[in-house]
């Protein structure tokens, strides 16, 4: 920026100094006519110049300068806000684009992730409920078979009391109603059945 | 000692013969005892001056009967040593079995098993009786290492299961046959139906 300013500058001053020189050489160039005027003109033209080139002049062109410079400047810090802006604009353009895209991107893998931790999930929990399922019917199974075994043990325990008391109370009823002398022949019977061993066993002795 | 190996002898060869009245031990025991004494009155007898008061042994029908049966003579002192030594062999080697009966038997109850006893399984087996009322009927016998089991209590145990299917059969039967409720209950039942709905 600085280097465009001093360029600017000294064109503006090369170019006012190539307008002097013209007019000076034009007034040169002019043939010699009446020489009053000319000297007249001479004059006013040497007055002039030197008017021009003084203190005054070349404050007033420093002015010019300086506003021309200072437009130019305006100008184009103007163009370089506008372009700032657009820029800018343009930036915030794209990093909305971006980051949307960017972030559209994120909370697709996200959803993505979220989907497959939910389907792991779900799979989970069937696989769960399905073990607690076979679990709960092989429990089921397994009481309905320990009931039947219990019932069938109390029925059993039941069947042989109820066996025991009957014959306890036969045995009570008829036991003494029995007479010795009629079982006799009975016990004789059943010592005739088992007399080998009984025999086997005397003969072996203690 | 060589005495004791003959009445073993003997005892094996069945040579020596014991009354049915003979049953246990105790009435071996009994004999000897009866026949010792015996034999101490006729040999102090021998000795003792005439008309000297003395007291007469008992002598038992089972003493009497031993000496019949084996043919030896009572006044003989040799036959009642032999007798002695015979018996006192009988106590100390003679078979014995014990039977146990629910009731007390009676004494020709016990001389028709003894007899059974010693004409089936061994001429001088001996009895020991028991008492065991829980059998009902029949008899627990015991030798010297088994245990026979003849009562009607083990005779009910072998056919409880009999037993078991005709509770099954009755428990069956009375369970799909229906109910029949009395007459009474139905009117006690409808009178406080009644007295239910009307609140009184």
């Amino acid at each position: 920026m600085g280097t465009l300013e001093l360029i600017l500058i000294l064109g503006s001053i090369s170019a006012s100094t190539t307008a002097f020189i013209w007019m000076a050489m034009m007034h040169s160039s002019k043939p010699i006519g009446k020489n009053n005027t000319e000297d007249l003109l001479n004059e006013r033209a040497n007055v002039d110049v030197e008017s021009i080139f003084n203190d005054e002049f070349r404050e007033e062109l420093r002015n010019r300068g300086r506003l021309h410079f200072e437009k130019i400047i305006g100008e184009n810090a103007m163009f370089l806000q506008q372009d700032l802006r657009l820029t800018t604009s343009q930036l915030n353009e794209y990093m909305k684009t971006e980051i949307t895209n960017k972030l559209r991107e994120e909370f697709a893998k996200y959803e993505e992730s979220i989907t497959d931790a939910k389907q792991l999930a779900v799979d989970s929990i069937t696989k769960t409920q399905d073990a607690i399922e076979e679990q709960r019917r092989m429990m089921s199974q397994q009481i309905q078979q320990e009931i039947a075994k219990e019932r069938q043990r109390i029925i059993t325990r039941f069947e042989d009391n109820m066996a025991d008391i009957i014959n306890h109370y036969v045995l009570e009823a008829i036991g003494d109603q029995i007479d010795l002398n009629d079982q006799l022949e009975f016990i004789l019977s059943d010592l005739e059945q088992n007399k080998e061993a009984m025999i086997r066993d005397i003969k072996s002795g203690a | 000692m060589a005495h004791d190996n003959k009445d073993k002898d003997s005892l094996k060869g069945n040579s020596f013969l014991l009354p049915v009245g003979v049953v246990s031990k105790v009435d071996v025991a009994r004999l000897i005892r009866d026949i010792s004494a015996l034999d101490d009155f006729l040999v102090s007898s021998a000795v003792r001056e005439p008309g000297t008061n003395v007291k007469l042994p008992k002598t038992s029908r089972l003493m009497d009967e031993v000496f019949e049966i084996n043919k030896l003579n009572p006044t003989n002192k040799p036959d009642r040593s032999k007798l002695i030594e015979l018996l006192k062999t009988v106590k100390n080697d003679a078979p014995q079995i014990h039977i146990s009966f629910n009731l007390e038997p009676s004494p020709q109850f016990i001389q028709r098993l003894i007899k059974w006893l010693r004409d089936e399984m061994h001429p001088l087996m001996l009895l020991k009786l028991g008492l065991q009322p829980g059998i009902g009927a029949g008899a627990i016998v015991r030798t010297t290492n088994k245990y026979f089991d003849f009562s009607l209590r083990e005779r009910f145990s072998a056919s409880k299961e009999i037993l078991l299917q005709k509770i099954r059969l009755v428990s069956i039967d009375t369970a799909s046959k229906p109910k029949e409720v009395p007459e009474n209950s139905i009117e006690e039942t409808r009178q406080v139906n009644i007295a239910e709905t009307t609140g009184v």
